[in-house]
Parts: C-alpha cells; structure tokens; sequence
C-alpha cells in the first residue's frame, strides 16, 4: 500500500468515534429507572449465555444460525487480529496468515447472509439491513488484500494509489457500518447493545436452562404508575430494546400480528428505540402494525421522545391492547428481548393512570374489585357448582394433601363440566383433597394483565392471607392461568413464606391438573379404557407451555389412553395461542381475523374431529369457533370418559 | 364562564357482594359534571374522609374532593344546605336513590326545597346549557325520553340510563386530595327508633282463587298447569308460522 | 207448611212470612222453585232451638215429575244445552260510605290514563289501613289530566279528585305537587299513598314529602298503622320503623279491592295557588329502537350465524319496532357493532320477548337471556339448544319467515284504523 499509515489511522479514528457512541448510546440507556445488575458476574456470564442460551434460540434456524456463527465469529476474530496487526503493526505471518483465515471464514458467512438477503422473507426488515452483508463483505475483502502482503504472498508495498483509495475507500465503507455505525445507530447496533443486554438481562434466571416467567410487581404509590414514558423503563429493559436485529421472528409467531390486529413486536421494539433515542419512524423498514379496522398509520408519523408519554404519538393504545400475552415472540426471540414485560408495564400507565382499559376492560376491573372475579358474580355463589360433588372445604378439614385451586371456573358453566371431571378423576384416586370454597378468589391474573396492578397484588395479597390460615402440600388447578400465577407471580408478595413452606415442611407444589393426573397415572392409581380410534391433537395453552414449561404431560396422559397425537404444526413451545389470554377477549381490540378461527384452522389441518386441551379459557375460545370445527375438550374430560371404576 | 357545578357522591354496595363501591348514579353525577364543567367540577361527600370508595370517585380524574365530615347517624341534608348556600351554586348533581343508608331517594328534594330550587329526577342526560337555562333529557322507562328546560339553579338526579361513569383510575385516586370540613352534625332524630334487618325475600304473589265452594276449589287445585314445554312449528306453512309469531307479539303487546 | 224459609224469626222475635218464597214453593213451573224447596234441606230451627232435619224432606220434583236430590248444592256443571247458560253477571255488593271521618289518599300513576296493577294494590292497602283505623274513612284517588279509566269503582275509590286540564298534561309534577299541598291543607288526610314506581309517583310524592316536611317511608311493602317495613340500602335492608303519613310503596303490598263496588264520588278541589313552572316540558323524544340500550330494551329481535340477508334482518326489526341484539359470532363476523352482543360475554337482557333468529344457542348465549319471559327461536336446526329453551320455535329458513313477518308487520301499520278500532272495543267490553 502506497501510504502505510493510512489504514491503521482510519481505522483508531472510526474506533475512537465508535467509543464515542458506545458512551452516548449508553447514557440514552441510563435515562431509564435505576435497577440493580450484578456487573461484573453478568460480564463474566456473557460468554456462556451467548454461546449456549443465545445460540441455542439462533439454532432453531440452522441456515442462519451457521451463517451467523461463521459471520460473526470471523468479524470477531478478525477484527482482533486487524487491530494486532494493522494498528499495533505486530509483524508475524502467522498472525497475518490467522487473520486471512478469519476473513476468509466471514466471507463465507456473509456470502450466505448475502444470499438470504436476495429474496428476503418479509418478517425481515430492508433498508440499511440490505446493505449489511455487503458492508460485511467489503471488510472481509478489504482486509484480505490489505492483509496479503503482510502474510507474505503479496511482496511488501504492492499496489498503487488507484488501490489504496480503493482499500481506503474500503475501510471507511465496512468500519463505519461495522465499528462507527455498531454504537450511532447502524444495523451492527444489535452486536453491541445485544451482547450488553445479555450481560445485564433484567431476568438472569432465563439462562442456563431456567425459565423466568412471571410479571415483576408494580411499585404503587408514587406519581407514576407504570410506564408513561421510556424514561419510565427500567434502564436494562432501554438496553434490551436496543439489542434488537429486527429478524422478526416475533413477528411471524404473534397470533396478534397474523389476526390482522395493530400490532407487530418488532414493530413495537423499534418504537421503543425511537422512544428512548427520540425521533420519528421514518427510517423503519420492516413490516408496519396491521390496520386493524382503523386507518394504518404512516410512516414517520410515530414520533418519540425519552421524556414524551409513549401511548401519545408514538404507539397507539390499541397496539398494546392486541397482545394476547401469549409469550410466542419472548420465545422465539433471539436477543432474548422481553416484550411482554414492556406490554404490560405499559398498559399498567393506561389503566391505573389514564383509566382507559378499552372495551369490557372498566367494567371487568371493577368486578373484580367489587366482587373478587371478573364477571361480578355473587361471591357466595362460588360453590354452587360443588353442590352435588361432596367436597371437603378447606374450613373444614384444615390440612389436607391437595387443595384444589377451583379458579373462576366455578362460574361458567361450561368449565365447571371440566372441573367436575376433574373431581371424579381425583375421588377415583382417593386423593385427600379439599376446596377453599367461598374463601377462594379470582387468582388476579386478567386484573395483571390487564394492568391493574393494584388490584392484583390485593387480591395476591388476601389470597395469600387465606391459604395461610391452612395446612396443605400441594395445590392443583384446572387453570393455567392461576396454576402461573400462584407459581410465579404470588411469590414477590408472599413475604411471609406461605407457598415455600408447606404442611410437610417443603415448599408447596403447585400444579396443573395434567401434571397431577399424570402422576397418578403413573403410580397406578387410574385405570383407563383405551380410547377409539378418534384422531386427536392437541392444544399446548400458553400459560401451560411456555410460561411453566409443561408440554409433556398432557401428552403422555393421552398416550397412557393409546392415543396417537397427531401434532399441529405448530405445537410445543411454538404454540399458536387461542387467543384468550392477556384479557385480549375482554379489551376485545378488532382485526382481520379472529385468532381462535386461525388455531381452530390449525386443528382441522390435522384432520383430528378431537382436539384435547388443558385450560378452561382455550376450551371457551375454541369452542367459540362455528361449527362444523372438531370436538373441543379438557384432557379431564376425555380421561373421565375413559374411567374404569372400581366397583366395591 | 364556566360552569358551577358541585357532585354530591355516597358510598355505594355492590349488589352481590355487599361491599363498598363507587355508587353507579353517583358516579354518573360525577360524570355528567366532568362533561359539563371538566376540571372545575366540585365533589362533595358527606361523612368519614377516610373512605377507601372515595378514591374511586377521584380516580375518575378529580385532583380533589370535598367530605363534609360528620358520623353516619346524623343527617346529611342540613350540613350539605349550609355548605351549598355559601357557593354560587348553577347545578347540583346527585343520584336518584343512594345504595346505602335510608335509600329515600329525598336528599335532592329536601335540598331543593331547602334552597328554593327546581329540581329534576331522572336526568338521562343535560344536553347543553345556554343563557342561564338548561336542556334537560329525562328517562322515561323502557328507553324512552322526555325533553325539559330549567332555569339555573337547579338540583338534577341522575338516572341510570345516564352515561355510565368513567373508568376509575388507581394512581390518580390515590393521590387526588381529599379536603375535609368539619362540621356541626344534627342527629337524625326520626331514624334512631328504626330496626334493621337483612332484607327478607319477598315472597312472589300465587295466583289465589277466588272459591267459594268446595268443587271450585277442586276444580283450581286439579286444573293443568300451563305452559311448560314451548311449541314447535315444523310442518306449517311459512304464513302460518309468521303468523304464530306475530300473534305471540300481539299478545304480548310489543307491538302496538 | 213450614219446610222453607219463607218464614222467618226476626231479632225481636216477630214471626215474618215471605208471601213471595211461599208462591215459588207452591208454583212447580216457578223457575226458582227447586231453590225456595230445597232451602230448607239443612235443617230447621225447632221450637227448642235445636237444628231440626226432616229426612222425608230431600230433594224436590224436578220439572218432568221426578224427584231430584241436588247434593251439589247448585254448583252441577251446567249442561250447555241449557237455556240459561249465560253466566250472570256478578254485582258485587256497594261499599258505601256516607260521610268520610277522615280521608287516605291515594296518587295512582296511572300509566296511560288508567290504574295500573301497582296502583290497585295501593288502592287495597288504602282500604286494610282505613279499616283499622277507627270511624269510617273514604279512599281517595287523585288524578291528573287524561283520565281512561272506567272501573275505578271496583279498585276501591271511594272519592275521586280529578285534576284536568293543559296544566296537567305531559311532565307537570311541579303543578301537581301543588295541587296535592293544597289537597293536604284542605282535607289533611290520614295518609299519602303512592306507588314507589318510575312512572312519576317516587317524584311526585318527594316533592310533596319535601313541600310538607313529612319523612316519608319509601320502598314501603309491609304495612300497617303500627309499623311499616321498608327496604333501605340499595334493597339489601329492611327497616322497620312506625308508620309515617307519607308511604312510597311497592308493588303487591297488599291485594287489590276485589269484592266491593264503591261511589267514586268527587271530592271538593281546592283553589291551588300555581306559581310559575320553573321545569318546562319540551315534549317526548323520539327514540330510535336501535338507540335503547340492550339491557333496557323490551323487545329484541337478534341475529346470528343463521342470518345471511342483514338488510332484511335490519328492515325487519325496523318494521317490528324492536331493537336489535346480536350473538357473539355475528358480532365477531362484523355484521354487528360489539355494543349489540348478547350473551355472558355480552348483554345480559331483560326483554319481554326476545326473537332468535338463526341462533343454536351457545351456552354463554343462554345464560344472556336468562330473565327473559317469552323466547321465539327461528331455526332451521330443530335439535338446536335455541330451540329448546324456546316458547315458540319455528323451523324454516329465516329469509321466509322475516319477510313474512315484515308483511304482517307493516299490513299492520297500513291498517291502524283497524288496530284503533280493535283496542276501542276493548275497552268497551271492559266498561
């Protein structure tokens, strides 16, 4: 090269800008709400958690997942060997020939990104993100050439002043998207801010296998109540928003997103980055927030600010009101971004603060504030529904074995069907159970998620008080919702250890109805029928699957019956949720489609005329589909059917 | 200018509960005054300032409430008289019965008739208010509307087919203020000899026949109940079953 | 002969004989002879005192020379051949009451210009409360401008205060209220009754409570001159308490006047002093059917997955007069806005008659329409959950059935000559 120090002083000058950004990006951050992160352990994990929790996600697309490692582990690689060789000038061949290898290796990789890129699928955004792999490949090219005399197969100042303005050229285009633009702003943002965010996430139990899943409580009292403007976030969660690389994998699970309802997570993400640096939406390139029934909004309309009240201007209502809270996008994103938690904290502002629950929502709060459920049901009617099954109350016996959590059910008559199949299914087994009966209340779930914070920590809080006048080991549910929230949720309020110290000592197991009837399948307390030759699927709920992790049991509970389950394509930890979660029913926001029809199309695809479900809301959301539409019931249901009793 | 414009609001029951709430008429009287005067809106309670249902009244978007403080057994109407003569007063809303206490439903007339004012029962909505007078809708039952003007001032309960109220805010009942005013109670004199119960189902009234004789009587006791399972038309022509139908209707005279 | 009672024993012990009773008993064509004969068939009063039977005595000799024993006592099921077979008119016997010692009032609502069921049990209790009370009190109505009632004689008005006029037309409860505060000072009644209804007697006996600074006892159902029953605290109290002047009270508080005619006699009016209305009616407001609110209505007409033709369905209900409900499926579909949805997750309605149409029935449907009195299903699925719970179902596609429905509907309202002429007579036949 004609000018020897150019390179090296091009590329400390875009490195010094890079830091430059990477403060101010960070300071953008610290505007959030102080939180307290273990620095140090959290860097120290970062490796770990990058190469086992991240890539565990990333892994899920093998195409991308190697097109990344060769991509991102050759930029790595190489940009420490440019440094050691360009800029310190330590002259060895055998780190130049490394560095040539690593180049080598990224143009590889970005070939294949290059590649993807030439018919991207739409969940992907366009704009400056088409010009990456191209950005990638200018560096690898020219730090290859750069690098070829130094490894000794080009003699020493090879090339002319026509080549060294093109290497300089090079070096500005690849280093000011990859180093300058990595902390200003450009597409390269996800690497810097997504490693930090790994480091500082605000629910380090996710990693290593662990499942965090639970809402984090409201502070009340103070002059906010949840999240009016990005500087109400915490700071971590402003990093996290930051991390994300726009894949829209979010986007293509969200039943929210494929219903025609306004809202897309990475949408939703990307107004949080607009948010917390300030600007407008113009420069968004990827798929916009369905139009719903209204009008889609243009582009550029969206304007943000740290200090500007997000639900006016920036997002709309309506967006945060469409998310089903079915966790689908927090599962599969690959940055580990947590966008229900940022749902949910907003909607927290529009309900306690600006009291605009839409729809049913006031009224259903107010029920449940009245009347400890969300219908406005006479709480001493709670056990009418127990009036010909014989059940213990809780008042009663004092310690029992099993408390059957009944939930809201206890009103609907169709979940009642369920719970009294439930109950035939646990005297069947002579299980010690008992009810809390009038005692019990709605568990808070649809008073969370709907933002009321307040009255579910109340609700928490007196249910709490209730189950710590008894003694019992374990409590079981038919509702996933209240099996989540007296699992994960009650255990931020319950400061006086009521759920971690039960009857024998141990901490209180709590369990869906499927895991407990599994059990006692399988210490042989049931026998069952085997069942026809119905072809049958089933429905994984969201606050089952993906919120506690439960997709075994249910299934082995219906093979225990020699049922061949003929799964959906979606299924598992993907899913498709009913669309009765979150209180998406009851703020009821409209779309295209509705998503219950779409889970509904799912089933028929299998050709299954049963599909087996595990959550009272999901049988009720199901059900709601036109018939003609495949039989919907409760694993309870179809095991009692199969019920052999023994006779005395 | 701006309207004057004071809700009185009581502490309500839900009716399945039994516990404390914000009282449907009420918090329509706390509605209808936001509409009409917005942040300027007075509201007025009479009794413990400590109430936890207040804050559902100020979550509504008031930054204060006014409690006139005084013991339950003592009458309302007095103490609200005074305080109501001291302002320059254009309307006072109310509900049409309280959920709570006597449930006379007299206050807005007792207050009215203590300040010489009109008053209107049953508002389902105040259209506008235009040159000292008022354009009232009242709500006739089964959805119907009479249209009445008033002059200003005037006192106006609040019927439920008025717009329901709106949706009650935690944060911003939590840090509305609560101003209390003591005042000098009177003792509800009339009230103290009275006993409370649990309201007693009333019974439905049977059907009594009329017999004067024996085989009337057995005629009433044997005769076929009526009307337990519906009919079904299946086989009919389309004309006849129409007809069905609207002979139903005739008979039950919705149609007229 | 002394077998029937054409002889009688009066209190002073004067032998009286009924010339007219021994003409039937010797007249066998008389047609109430088997009556005067077999009158005295209990028995008679024998000299001693003691009851007295004469067993030859049974039955009499029937018009073709047969002896009859009629141990049916009269009531036999009349044979329609007979020739008597209209039934007579039953008069109830006069309540009569010369002059009032004191005076009960009542203020009917008088719904249409006539008592309503409300008002006859007022009307009754009005009665219970002067009979106990000592001397002899006359029950008062008072009514305000257009009267159509024709039987207030046999719901218990003794006095009737008619107050007619424009003054009283449409919304006046200002001027009624002074008319009954002069009504009070004037005959200074024992008691003020009204309904507890919102069809004006709540408002109307507040101003008056409020004018005469009486306590008033509201939501009253239990009543006697002691102590009064009344429901407090949003009905979830009953408070006893003694009995005020003023009552409000409720529905069936005490059985209407049944077996008495009374004079319906005016009462003097007073001169009322009117002061200027300071609430000036505009008149009724139009409503549109669709404007009610679900669960106000009273007639429903509600579409489901069934209706494929809604501009129909629309001008149906517009010809019917009803308003419009909506299951859940169509709402979802957006045929209807979500404010028409019926069902738990929707309305819960109280109509009196509710119209199905193309509706199987969900369950949350079902429960939706709980409390309401008449369901009509149209279907085309017989075994539906609709049909079921319907009191009339029809069968049939409902694009026939609507428009056969619209065509009654709107003959109907071609016709009202006919439907006027119609409801004239009865009320005539009622008078």
């Amino acid at each position: 090269m004609a000018i020897d120090w150019l390179p090296s002083v091009l590329i400390v000058t875009l490195l010094i800008l890079a830091v430059i950004g990477g403060v101010r990006r960070a300071n953008l951050w610290r505007a959030g709400q102080p939180e307290k992160v273990d620095i140090v352990a959290g860097l120290l994990a970062l490796p770990k958690r990058y190469l086992q929790d991240l890539h565990h996600v990333v892994a899920r697309d093998k195409y991308m997942s190697q097109s990344h490692v060769a991509t991102a582990g050759g930029f790595v690689l190489s940009m420490i060997l440019v440094l050691l060789v360009h800029v310190f000038g330590v002259s060895n061949r055998l780190l130049a020939g490394a560095l040539l290898v690593a180049l080598g290796l990224m143009f590889v990789g970005a070939l294949f990104i290059a590649k993807r890129r030439l018919q991207p699928p739409s969940r992907l955004s366009k704009g400056p993100w088409m010009r990456l792999p191209k950005s990638l490949l200018t560096f690898a090219v020219t730090f290859f050439v750069l690098t070829l005399p130094m490894a000794g197969v080009l003699p020493e100042g090879t090339g002319n002043w026509l080549l060294t303005m093109i290497l300089s050229a090079g070096i500005i285009i690849s280093l000011s998207e990859l180093l300058f633009g990595m902390t200003w702003g450009g597409p390269m943002k996800h690497a810097f801010a997504g490693a930090l965010h790994l480091a500082f996430h605000r629910r380090p139990e996710r990693f290593g296998g662990g499942r965090s899943t639970g809402l984090k409580p409201a502070a009340l009292g103070g002059e906010v109540h949840g999240v009016a403007k990005p500087s109400d976030f915490k700071w971590n969660q402003l990093l996290g928003f930051d991390a994300c690389v726009q894949c829209g994998k979010c986007e293509a699970m969200c039943p929210a997103f494929a219903a025609g309802q306004p809202l897309n997570p990475k949408k939703l993400i990307q107004d949080m980055v607009v948010g917390l640096a300030g600007g407008t939406d113009a420069n968004y390139a990827g798929s916009p927030y369905p139009a719903g029934k209204g009008e889609a909004r243009a582009l550029g309309s969206a304007k943000g600010g740290a200090d500007n009240v997000i639900t006016a201007g920036l997002v709309d209502a309506d967006t945060l009101w469409s998310c089903t809270t079915c966790r689908a996008c927090v599962e599969e994103c690959p940055m580990m971004i947590e966008h229900v938690d940022a749902i949910v904290d907003m909607r927290r502002f529009v309900t306690m603060e600006k009291g605009q629950t839409p729809n049913k929502g006031a009224q259903v709060l107010e029920n449940i504030i009245a009347t400890d459920n969300p219908n406005g049901y006479a709480p001493g009617s709670r056990t009418h529904w127990a009036a010909d099954q014989n059940l213990p109350l809780m008042k009663d016996k004092q310690q029992v074995d099993v408390l059957f959590w009944v939930s809201d059910g206890a009103f609907d008559m169709r979940s009642q069907r369920i719970l009294r199949a439930f109950v035939t299914l646990m005297k069947a087994a002579k299980v010690d159970v008992a009810i809390l009966g009038d005692e019990e209340r709605d568990c808070g779930d649809v008073a969370r998620r709907l933002g009321d914070d307040a009255s579910f920590q109340s609700l928490a809080k007196r249910n709490l008080a209730t189950l710590s006048q008894y003694k019992f080991n374990k409590i079981v549910t038919t509702d996933p919702h209240a099996y989540h929230c007296l699992r994960n949720e009650y255990s931020d309020l319950d400061v006086n250890g009521v759920l971690s110290q039960g009857a024998s000592g141990q901490a209180v197991e709590v369990l869906h109805h499927t895991t407990f009837l599994n059990h006692l399948v399988e210490q042989g307390l049931l026998n069952f029928e085997r069942f026809s030759d119905t072809r049958m699927t089933y429905h994984d709920p969201c606050y089952l699957g993906r919120y506690n992790g439960e997709y075994e049991a249910p299934r082995e509970l219906l093979r225990s019956l020699g049922i061949n389950i003929t799964e959906m394509a979606r299924s598992g930890y993907r899913s498709r949720c009913c669309g009765g979660g979150g209180g998406a029913p009851i703020t009821d926001i409209p779309g295209e489609r509705r998503i219950a029809d779409m889970r509904m199309a799912d089933v028929t695809e299998t050709g299954a005329e049963l599909v087996a479900v595990g959550c009272q809301q999901c049988t009720a959301m199901l059900e709601g589909v036109v018939e003609p539409r495949p039989v919907v019931k409760d694993i309870a249901e179809i095991l009692v059917g199969q019920l052999i009793e023994e006779v005395h | 200018m701006p309207l004057n414009i004071v809700s009185l609001v009581s502490v309500g029951r839900h009716p399945q509960s039994g516990r404390s709430r914000r009282a449907e008429q009420d918090g329509r009287a706390v509605e209808m005054g936001l509409k009409l005067a917005g942040q300027q809106l007075s509201v007025v309670h009479v009794g413990n300032p400590d109430e936890p249902v207040l804050r559902q009244y100020a979550g509504m978007g008031l930054s204060s409430l006014t409690v006139l403080k005084q013991a339950d057994r003592f009458d309302a109407v007095p103490v609200l008289q005074r305080y109501l003569e001291q302002k320059n007063i254009d309307i006072v809303l109310t509900g049409v019965r309280s959920e709570s206490g006597e449930s006379s439903g007299m206050v807005p007339y007792l207050l009215a008739h203590a300040l010489g004012w009109p008053v209107v029962a049953r508002v389902a909505d105040i259209v506008c208010v235009e040159k000292g007078e008022a354009q009232v809708l009242l709500a006739l039952p089964r959805g119907q509307r009479r249209a009445v003007r008033v002059a200003l001032p005037f006192i106006a309960s609040l019927d439920l087919a008025a717009p329901p109220a709106r949706q009650s805010a935690f944060g911003v009942g939590l840090r509305a203020k609560i101003e209390t005013i003591e005042s000098i109670g009177e003792v509800d004199q009339i009230r103290v000899d009275w006993q409370e119960a649990e309201a007693k189902p009333r019974a439905k009234r049977l059907k009594t026949v009329k017999a004067k004789t024996a085989a009337e009587r057995f005629k009433a006791a044997t005769a076929k109940p009526q009307g337990d399972a519906g009919k079904v038309l299946i086989n009919e022509t389309t004309q006849q079953k129409a007809q069905a139908i609207f002979d139903l209707l005739l008979e039950e005279k919705v149609i007229r | 002969m002394n077998d029937f009672s054409s002889v009688a024993v009066s209190p002073v012990g004067v032998v009286r004989r009924d010339p007219r009773k021994e003409w039937m008993a010797r007249n066998r064509l008389h047609p109430r002879h088997h009556e005067v004969i077999s009158e005295g068939v209990g028995g008679e009063m024998g000299a001693n005192g003691l009851m007295r039977r004469n067993p030859r005595q049974i039955g009499f000799i029937g018009p073709n020379g047969i002896k009859r024993i009629d141990r049916l006592k009269g009531n036999a099921v009349q044979t329609p051949n007979k020739r008597q077979s209209v039934v007579p008119e039953v008069v109830l016997p006069w309540h009569v009451v010369a002059t009032a010692d004191f005076y009960i009032f009542v203020v009917p609502d008088m719904v249409g210009g006539r008592l309503s069921g409300h008002d006859k049990d007022i009307l009754g209790l009005a009665h219970r409360l002067q009979k106990e009370i000592a001397g002899q009190g006359a029950v008062v109505a008072v009514c305000f401008g257009e009267v159509k009632e024709t039987q207030f004689e046999l719901a218990g008005v003794d006095r009737l205060v008619h107050f007619a006029g424009a003054e009283f037309e449409g919304f006046a409860a200002e001027a009624k209220a002074a008319a009954l505060a002069a009504m009070d000072e004037r005959w200074a009644p024992k008691h003020w009754l009204f309904p507890d209804s919102i069809h004006g007697g709540t408002d109307l006996g507040s101003r008056l409570a409020a004018e005469l600074g009486e306590r008033p006892a509201t939501q009253a159902w239990q009543v006697d001159l002691e102590k009064t029953v009344a429901r407090g605290a949003g009905g979830s109290l009953d408070i006893s308490r003694a009995t005020p002047r003023i009552l409000f009270l409720l529905e069936e508080c005490a059985y209407p006047i049944d077996e008495t005619r009374h004079q319906v006699l005016s009462l003097e009016m007073p001169e009322v002093q009117r002061p200027a209305p300071r609430l000036l009616d505009q008149g009724l407001v139009a409503v549109d059917p669709n404007e009610i609110p679900l669960a106000e209505a009273e007639f429903i007409l509600s579409a489901g997955n069934g209706i494929h033709n809604w501009a129909q369905f629309h001008q149906t209900a517009k010809a019917l007069g009803a308003t419009e409900g909506a299951s859940r499926v169509a709402v979802d579909d957006g045929f209807m806005p979500r404010s028409r949805q019926v069902g738990a997750s929707g309305t819960w309605v109280t109509a009196r008659v509710y119209i199905a149409v193309g509706i199987s029935g969900a369950i949350q449907h079902l429960q939706g329409i709980a409390q309401c009195d008449k369901i009509i299903a149209i279907n085309t699925d017989a075994g539906c959950d609709m049909v079921k719970r319907a009191n009339l179902a029809v069968i049939d596609d409902s694009d026939a059935i609507l428009s056969a429905l619209m065509m009654l509907a709107n003959e109907k309202l071609v016709e009202p000559g006919a439907v006027q002429g119609n409801t004239n007579k009865e009320d005539s036949d009622a008078a």
